[in-house]
């Protein structure tokens, strides 16, 4: 049996390609439902051929030799012979599952960058705006600022208009940064009837486009919009102001590497500093009996993730890779470097923050403290900043802010961020918080 | 969605659609403000929608720090604003 950790794209496409050699797979997900976070259906409402999803999630509900394990939440794993125990929650009960192979496909989750306001409710994740409208059938708002960068904006935004509400896009970057990239637009040219499908969809639902922009302030239902270098800093401030319910704002995504850090599997640093999971050509990770695939080994959308998945199902299973599945890798990781290239994440967007701007919102830590951690308590890294101020150590135990927090103390103390201070950020000795008590009677059991 | 929830939020009853999360079920009912933060007592809403940020928890049934972003509404379900 192999256990594959997680239901979105990556995870459906590996479950899919092992069983297809006849073996047992476990898929074991956090969500009620299959599709990860990109696919979600409880609506009719649909992005850009979501209809592919329809084929996996049927095998997934379909094929005997496919267990589905929903709204079970990983919070540890260890290693158990010359395989491994995964231990979960699933309705407040912690159980176990152990299998020689684990497939990992963690996902990920939207980077959020602070501004002043950005803590009032209303602010959002497109992510969570997404997760609202097709997870549950809920538009976020009435008039909806979508912001930041980046080509998930599109689906988000034209979803929330085609169910009525009024939407406005501003995209930092310009869309001229994409002649950075010929050879990745040369060899995807099926991205240019996904670009004109998001196009016609903006100009049939009146939605206006800004580019160099950003959200730099929200406050008493007002977006202000300020004009930005691609580096993020300010060109020119308070543009103009948005009425807005609802600001949608989230900046490229960061892949959720707990799991397989707890496991011990190497990992590295793409080029905008974001962690990932080293693998080689068959989607093997370095600890032994464990495959990665999808987000977690690069920022690369579903298209990559499935190519990636299918891979990683096929090796697990000791089966032949294909070419054409090797050559479809290989031209998705060409667009994902564009798609890099394209929407960068630079550090002036420290630049809009107010002496009194929340960085962490857990525990609540100012801008203001953390700048005094560094000039007044001495602080040279994000760690120790953070003994002093308690920021990154709240319920999510710094995955909105630990990233954030190091860009701030670094632009204080003028040193780059370490390696490994990045890679330190990113980890974390459990992968969900769990109760004494639950953990209690678990072992006692 | 056919199937109507009746649950409470802080001793108010409220309706939602079977298969909802107790934050779209109550975003949906207007009610945007799910807990007050413990040093500053600002309202917070739901912010990543996925389980990440844990901007959302409220209490469920007597149990602290749940995700209401996560977790699906059900009947006579009693919510209450954590602190």
């Amino acid at each position: 049996m192999i256990i594959v950790v997680g239901a979105g794209p990556a995870g459906l496409a590996a479950a899919k390609s092992a069983a297809s050699k006849g073996c047992q797979v476990t898929v074991i997900d956090s969500q009620p439902r299959g599709g990860g976070q990109y696919w979600r259906h409880l609506t009719a409402v649909s992005g850009y051929k979501s209809n592919r999803s329809a084929a996996y999630l049927k095998e997934l509900q379909q094929n005997k030799l496919i267990t589905h394990i929903t709204g079970a939440q990983v919070w540890s794993a260890e290693k158990l012979g010359d395989g491994y125990q995964l231990n979960y929650l699933q309705a407040g009960v912690e159980k176990k599952i152990s299998a020689q192979k684990i497939i990992l496909t963690t996902g990920a989750y939207d980077r959020t960058l602070p501004f002043p306001g950005w803590t009032t409710s209303g602010v959002m994740t497109p992510g969570g705006a997404q997760s609202l409208l097709k997870g549950h059938g809920v538009v976020a708002g009435k008039a909806i600022v979508v912001s930041g960068t980046g080509p998930f904006l599109l689906p988000v935004a034209t979803a929330l208009a085609k169910s009525g509400a009024y939407v406005e896009i501003i995209e930092a970057q310009s869309p001229l940064r994409w002649a950075l990239s010929p050879l990745a637009l040369l060899l995807n040219p099926g991205k240019f009837p996904e670009l004109m499908h998001y196009a016609s969809a903006i100009v049939r639902l009146k939605i206006k486009v800004s580019f160099g922009s950003a959200v730099t302030e929200y406050h008493s239902g007002v977006a202000q919009v300020s004009k930005v270098r691609s580096d993020l800093s300010i060109r020119k401030k308070n543009i103009r102001n948005i009425s807005a319910d609802v600001v949608a704002t989230g900046w490229g995504f960061l892949p959720d590497v707990t799991l397989g850090g707890i496991l011990g599997c190497a990992q590295t640093l793409d080029r905008h500093e974001t962690v990932v999971f080293e693998v080689d050509k068959e989607q093997r990770a370095s600890a032994q009996n464990i495959w990665i695939a999808g987000e977690a080994t690069g920022i690369g959308g579903a298209d990559l993730a499935l190519a990636e998945g299918a891979i990683a199902g096929l090796s697990a299973t000791g089966s032949r890779i294909p070419a054409g599945l090797r050559w479809k890798r290989l031209t998705k990781r060409l667009f994902a470097k564009a798609l890099q290239r394209s929407y960068p994440v630079g550090g002036g967007w420290q630049e809009w923050l107010r002496d009194e701007t929340v960085i962490c919102r857990c525990e609540e830590v100012s801008y203001q403290e953390i700048i005094e951690s560094v000039q007044e308590l001495g602080a040279e890294d994000a760690r120790t900043s953070k003994l002093f101020t308690r920021a990154g150590m709240g319920l999510c135990q710094g995955r909105v802010c630990s990233r954030n927090v190091s860009d701030v103390v670094s632009g204080t103390t003028k040193c780059a961020v370490s390696r490994s201070e990045r890679l330190a950020a990113s980890n974390r000795p459990i992968a969900a918080p769990i109760s004494l008590g639950v953990l209690g009677d678990g072992i006692a059991g | 969605m056919s199937n109507e929830i009746s649950f409470h939020f802080n001793g108010a009853k409220f309706t939602g659609a079977a298969g909802q999360s107790v934050a779209a079920a109550l975003i949906a009912n207007g009610e945007r403000e799910l807990r007050r933060t413990r040093f500053g007592e600002e309202p917070r809403s739901i912010f990543c929608g996925i389980g990440i940020c844990f901007d959302c928890v409220v209490t469920i049934n007597g149990v602290a720090n749940q995700r209401a972003c996560l977790i699906e509404i059900s009947n006579d379900m009693k919510v209450e604003s954590s602190l």
